[in-house]
């Protein structure tokens, strides 16, 4: 039915299921097998008993108050594909592809409807059908965000000139001057992303010895993006585990998790990369996995049910094994801190953290444990900060609009440090307050405990004149 | 003037951005929470001023369309459903708090501003907006404002009508006008009668929310009995012996089981119904009132009395209560709550005939309450694609009601009429009252432009 | 205190129905020759709104005072219209209940005169006014015909506000026969806090501070100007500009904690000269200050009153004024002892009200109110009640619908 005749029907009577017979624009016809819902539980759509009390955990809901937007409309859209009554247009992509992925709605659902289960088998049904030629012949998702992102060894190489340029001062002198806006879409948005330079460290070694009375034999999880951005948060993290008791080992042959190729629309790929990991890891040796990245960790909890071959009892095992660390310490019980810190600080939930892995209260609790620690509440802690996996890459605009939200909601508590557990979280509200020229410290938890740990003091940055101002403001 | 017109003409008044007319996107505005009845929209629009809604009803108003407005649309009666041929005016983004001024205990807010959000802001100030429905967390001021909603504390602080000191609304025929918020002798109250009105009478653009001081300090209890007849006769005389606890709320075993799974309350399995209790108020007498209250429950053999010790246990005891309708999605893929209301000392009665009305129906119902106000949410379990079960399920639905009416009580407290119980307001009503309720509805909308077809048959006028 | 007597109304004849038939058989007649119906009450706002000029039917409402239904345990009570609130106090004292709200000369005010006219006291602090506690009404149309709105039950959604509708509308929608209300536990104990001011400024200062008092107080009263007559109270010092009241209700150890910690709260900030006033001598002081009925009403948000109420201080200096400051009405009595009013350029009353207050009133956001005209003084709406608001049209579309022959309190209000 054309568009024309849809408005005739929609006109010509009192409204009537035939309705929904509508059908779009790009018309592909699926249906039975071929359903972009097939791959879907559709026991989660039925779960659903439209109460709404999701939508204002949802971060695109709140900024455009679009139900559309709200995980509600999207759980109604995909379920309309799935029951036959119409075919994906191009106006309901967009607004699946809009999704951040965050699952915050997961955490408000009182009915326990599992949206990432229904989301992300859909998304992929989308994009492993999508024959849009621009889709196929993507050199950003293929080149970058599948086969660079993904490795840390490569990605490190790529990054090493753009460092070079950095410690020069050239990158920062660039920015000031928009001039990284000029590079061509997402990759400009990328290299606004990049860390500022400090010395990553040496690569972890296989093994480091618990200090102390031994607890715990514990396997490090290092990944790809975290660890080639944020090294020295994975010595933080291995340090806090020693003096905790823990003998910590590193397996080689580790590798990405695969959460960037299954949210972009590579299930095979992220197959591949689960079961790298699957082989690297003795399960046996280890009491458990850690990981202290929120989005890595989500999905290494995933892999049992990500893919159904022979091998899903072996990582369901798999994910059994992984805590996160803050989870991990909570539980075992943490060693007391040892040096006085005396900032304020605010903690921001990494979405895969908070509402994948449900961990909230452990890293505030370990982090009210430090001495002198000022440890504020953020308002919206729990509501996504843009970053959402490679979405700022991928939605830009929206991406921007939700950190600006974040960074608001943060100056409002007049915290001079951020801490959050997630690599994407730390480089989006960094490129955030960077930008800003504010002199807001954006940290890891584990960066803060281990430094207590250690004795020493946390030097603040200052902030640009025209940050200074907007932090008084605030 | 065809569609096409009228969507041409409420682009240029609001920016294409703010229409929606894809019928693809139309489609998730075809109801709110009650989702029984469904209609697709002629368009959504999201207005950001008063300005705004007054153009988008003019126009409508020319092309002879009438217009629902739309908040969080988490209502349960159907109050925003699409009327037919309807263009739906989703006030999401009208979305601030304009002014929070302490001294007069008022805030002036947009009507799409959260209820919560509200509570929020006034973190630390020593003040909240006292209306908490259990939805308070999504649900917009705005639509708490047309459906007069309550909550569990409503019971002390009265409902939202109680708590609105003036509202700025947009008429039928696109006129905008101000009631209150200074108390005024010469004019009728008419912020408090759109107050509940279901966006019939006129939209709301700005309201004048009073605040309440926050309570010195607080109580909660969680007392277990081994029926919900038990707990309903301690509810009935804690009432008559002259307490007004702040809240008063009752969980039968069904609902238990769904907030278990949801929230691991830890309510032990052999209890048939929970009933929470908070007492509030300045802390020098507040523990021998609660004695007072125990001493009462006393009289009915409860299980196990839990006070909570700390925020944290109050906070959750809260969750699991408001949570709860939410819920029942673990139970069941559909649900109709109702929305009864009895005299309190009627309540042991109420809920012995639901569980008649169920086993005579074969529905299941699960059952939590606002039982301190007679207040009585009784959860019909259904699959829409069950149309058996659903015809059964709205047959066992009005009986309850019936039931209801005929304790001298009515069919809906908090949530509103909407379509959902249009049939019965015959029932409720004589004629009279029904005309009286007309000539209301007539002078604020002459041309039937707002919201047709809910609250009231407006055929037989 | 009032001006005019019944007597004076252009009445052609009384009658006092003793049921609600009657009554609608009464006003099916009226309807149909178009004979104006002024229904009464306790007769105490009779001098409030213009005199009436159309010769009429007085229709007395004080035959119909029964308690229909009062089931005790639910906390509600129906009654007619024609029921004083003493009696239905009296009445509800009975079983250790009450209906928490102020009207002055409770003993001849009945429920439908104080729903008519929205008469209210000090305790609509804490408590709020009739219309919070009105669940359900019944009335007579301007056709005879009865309607009913809301119900009996404390929390109900279905249907418009009708009780609210009627709340303030002056008999113009209908005569009210029966109302419900829902009522309250009667307190045990009360107290009253009296602090004396130098100025008005320290007084803006104490309301402020109460925002954030640890105590939760029943009523908020601010005095100036010479004492009401018969006052309770010691007389307001020549060094004081103003009189702060605050009272508690509860049980004893709530009322006397919280009057303790008001009084700390306030000595903190400075105030001195503070008087507790509990047990006996507390009732009539509370009573004192309900009962009253004043001349002029002015209508302000709480944040602005102080500032208006030191301007009428100064202009109406023989006047007792009276404010419920946290409520933002401020209540203006006939000059005590009995002295002609303060003169202006014109000298009249109405000279007074329109160009003296009004502007002051009008400049604050707020709305000036006679409610009584002095004896021998003629004033039109416009005096009465400002300049026609902008909602007048929309409110006079629902009298019109409710009294299609205008006969209900014909020329007595706005509509």
């Amino acid at each position: 039915m054309n568009r024309r005749k849809w408005w005739d029907s929609l006109h010509s009577a009192h409204p009537t299921d035939n309705f929904m017979n509508f059908s779009s624009q790009d018309n592909t016809n699926e249906s039975g097998e071929d359903n972009l819902a097939a791959g879907i539980a559709y026991d989660q759509l039925l779960r659903c008993v439209h109460c709404g009390l999701c939508t204002s955990s949802c971060p695109t809901y709140l900024e455009t108050g679009d139900e559309n937007n709200g995980p509600r409309g999207r759980i109604q859209l995909i379920r309309l594909v799935a029951d036959g009554r119409t075919d994906l247009t191009d106006r309901m992509r967009h607004h699946l592809e809009l999704c951040l992925d965050c699952r915050a709605c997961e955490t408000a659902c009182p009915s326990g409807v599992q949206y990432g289960r229904l989301i992300e088998p859909f998304r992929q049904a989308i994009e492993a059908k999508d024959t849009r030629l621009e889709k196929r012949w993507d050199i950003f998702r293929r080149g970058i965000l599948l086969n660079l992102f993904p490795y840390a060894d490569r990605l490190r190489y790529v990054l090493r000139p753009m460092r070079m340029l950095q410690r020069l001062g050239i990158v920062s002198a660039i920015e000031r001057l928009g001039l990284l806006k000029l590079l061509p879409g997402r990759l400009g948005r990328l290299a606004q992303m990049l860390p500022s330079p400090t010395r990553p460290g040496p690569r972890l070694p296989k093994f480091l010895p618990a200090v102390g009375r031994k607890r715990a034999r514990v396997a490090f999880f290092v990944g790809c993006v975290a660890d080639a951005m944020f090294r020295p948060v994975h010595w933080a993290t291995v340090r806090v585990l020693q003096q905790n008791g823990c003998d910590v080992f590193v397996p080689r042959g580790q590798g990405c998790c695969g959460a960037i190729h299954l949210h972009n629309g590579d299930p095979l790929g992220a197959r591949r990369l689960a079961d790298a990991n699957l082989v690297a890891f003795e399960l046996d040796r280890y009491d458990a996995i850690l990981v202290n990245h929120g989005g890595c960790g989500a999905m290494l909890k995933e892999y049992g049910h990500h893919w159904h071959d022979g091998l899903q009892p072996h990582r369901a095992r798999f994910a059994d094994k992984v805590k996160d660390v803050h989870e991990f310490l909570d539980n075992l019980g943490v060693v007391p801190f040892s040096g006085r810190i005396e900032v304020s600080a605010t903690y921001h939930d990494s979405c895969h953290l908070t509402h994948a892995q449900r961990v909230a209260s452990a890293p505030r609790r370990l982090l009210a444990k430090i001495p002198g620690l000022d440890l504020r509440e953020l308002p919206e802690a729990g509501i996504c900060c843009g970053a959402g996996g490679t979405y700022n890459l991928t939605e830009p605009e929206m991406s921007d609009q939700l950190s600006r939200r974040k960074l608001d909601n943060i100056l409002s508590t007049g915290a001079q440090v951020v801490l959050t557990a997630n690599a994407g979280c730390l480089l989006q509200i960094q490129r955030e307050v960077r930008q800003a020229g504010l002199g807001l410290q954006v940290m890891h938890p584990m960066e803060l405990m281990d430094l207590s740990y250690r004795g020493e003091k946390l030097e603040l940055k200052a902030g640009s004149e025209k940050g200074k101002m907007k932090m008084n403001v605030s | 003037m065809s569609n096409t017109e009228l969507i041409r003409k409420l682009r240029a008044a609001l920016k294409p951005e703010n229409v929606l007319s894809v019928p693809s996107e139309l489609v998730v505005y075809d109801c709110d929470a009650f989702t029984v009845e469904r209609h697709i929209p002629l368009a959504v629009v999201f207005p950001r001023s008063a300005v705004q809604v007054a153009e988008v009803v003019r126009a409508c108003s020319d092309h002879g369309c009438p217009v629902v407005a739309r908040g969080a649309g988490t209502g349960l009666a159907g109050g925003c459903t699409p009327p037919p041929n309807g263009v739906v005016i989703v006030l999401t983004r009208m979305n601030k708090i304009l002014d929070i001024r302490l001294r007069d205990a008022m805030a002036l807010v947009e009507p799409g501003v959260l209820n919560l959000q509200l509570t929020n802001a006034l973190s630390g100030t020593g003040y909240h907006f006292a209306p908490d429905p259990s939805s308070q967390g999504t649900a917009t001021i705005g639509g708490n404002v047309a459906t007069n909603a309550g909550g569990p504390h409503t019971l002390k602080y009265g409902v939202t009508v109680n708590h609105v000191a003036g509202l700025e609304v947009v008429l039928g025929d696109g006129s905008i006008l101000q009631f209150g918020p200074v108390e005024d002798p010469a004019a009728l109250d008419l912020a408090r009668v759109v107050c509940g009105s279901e966006g019939t009478l006129a939209i709301v653009t700005k309201i004048w929310a009073k605040l309440t001081k926050n309570p010195q300090a607080c109580r909660t209890i969680r007392a277990t009995f081994a029926s919900i007849d038990d707990a309903s006769q301690a509810v009935s005389q804690i009432i008559a012996a002259g307490i007004v606890p702040a809240a008063l709320e009752l969980m039968d075993r069904g609902i238990l089981d769904a907030v278990e799974a949801a929230f691991a309350l830890g309510v032990p399995p052999e209890a048939a119904a929970v009933l929470i209790i908070e007492l509030d108020g300045p802390e020098a007498g507040l523990d021998s009132l609660l004695e007072q209250v125990i001493a009462l429950c006393r009289n009915w053999n409860p299980g196990e009395v839990l006070q909570a010790k700390t925020p944290a246990e109050r906070e959750l005891l809260w969750k699991c209560r408001k949570m709860a309708v939410g819920a029942v999605g673990r139970l069941s893929p559909g649900y109709m709550i109702q929305d009864g209301v009895v005299p309190r000392t009627r309540l042991p009665h109420i809920f012995r005939r639901i569980l008649e009305i169920a086993a005579k129906h074969r529905v299941r119902i699960v059952n939590v309450a606002h039982a301190g106000d007679g207040n009585v949410h009784p959860i019909l379990l259904l699959d829409e694609r069950d149309r058996d079960l659903t015809a059964r399920a709205k047959a066992a639905s009005r009986e309850v009601l019936e039931e209801c009416i005929t304790c001298g009580g009515s069919i809906t407290a908090e949530h509103g009429v909407g379509i959902e119980k249009i049939e019965l307001m015959e029932k409720l009503f004589a004629p009279a009252d029904l005309r009286a309720m007309h000539r209301v509805r007539q002078a604020f909308d002459p041309a039937s432009q707002l919201n047709p077809g809910k609250k009231y048959k407006t055929i037989c006028q | 205190m009032t001006a005019n007597t019944a007597s004076e109304l252009p009445l052609e004849q009384t009658v006092s129905p003793t049921d609600e038939l009657t009554v609608a058989a009464l006003i099916g007649e009226a309807h149909k020759s178009g004979t104006p119906v002024y229904p009464i009450g306790g007769g105490t706002s009779l001098d409030y709104g213009p005199q009436p000029a159309r010769p009429g039917i007085r229709l007395s409402m004080n035959q119909m005072n029964r308690v229909l239904d009062h089931p005790a345990d639910d906390l509600t009570i129906t009654v007619e219209a024609g029921m004083t609130l003493a009696q239905l106090n009296r009445h509800l004292a009975t079983k250790r209940q009450w209906l928490p709200i102020d009207a002055p000369e409770s003993v001849r005010a009945t429920v439908g005169g104080i729903v008519a006219t929205n008469a209210c006291g000090p305790r609509r602090y804490s408590h709020g006014t009739i219309g919070d506690y009105l669940l359900g009404i019944r009335a007579i149309d301007g056709c005879g015909e009865a309607y009913a709105g809301g119900g009996r039950v404390v929390k109900n959604a279905a249907g418009y506000n009708l009780p609210r509708l009627m709340v303030g509308s002056l008999g113009t929608l209908g005569v009210i026969t029966q109302a419900t209300f829902m009522v309250r536990p009667l307190p045990t104990h009360s107290a009253l806090v009296i602090c004396d001011l130098p100025s008005f400024q320290q007084a803006e200062c104490l309301l402020a501070a109460l925002g954030q008092s640890r105590t939760t107080p029943m009523i908020v009263e601010l005095l100036a100007g010479p004492a009401l007559p018969f006052c309770p109270l010691p007389a307001l010092p020549d060094t004081a500009a103003s009189r702060l009241a605050v009272g508690f209700e509860g049980s004893a150890a709530d009322v006397q904690g919280m009057a303790n910690v008001l009084c700390d709260e306030w000595q903190a900030l400075g105030a001195d000269g503070l008087t507790t006033i509990t047990r006996a001598r507390v009732d009539s002081a509370w009573n004192w200050l309900s009962e009253s009925p004043a001349m002029l009403q002015i209508n302000v948000l709480p944040s602005r009153l102080v500032g208006v109420m030191e301007q009428v201080a100064w202009l109406m200096a023989a006047s007792p004024l009276q404010a419920h400051a946290g409520n933002g009405v401020l209540r203006i009595y006939r000059p005590s002892p009995p002295a002609p009013l303060p003169s202006t350029d014109e000298g009249s009353f109405a000279n007074l009200v329109q160009n003296t207050l009004r502007p002051i009133v009008t400049a604050a956001g707020g709305h000036l109110t006679v409610l009584a005209t002095p004896t021998g003084v003629e004033l039109s709406p416009a005096e009465i009640w400002g300049p026609p608001r902008p909602g007048a049209a929309l409110m006079r579309s629902i009298q019109q619908r409710f009294d299609p022959a205008g006969i209900l309190n014909p020329g007595r209000y706005t509509l």
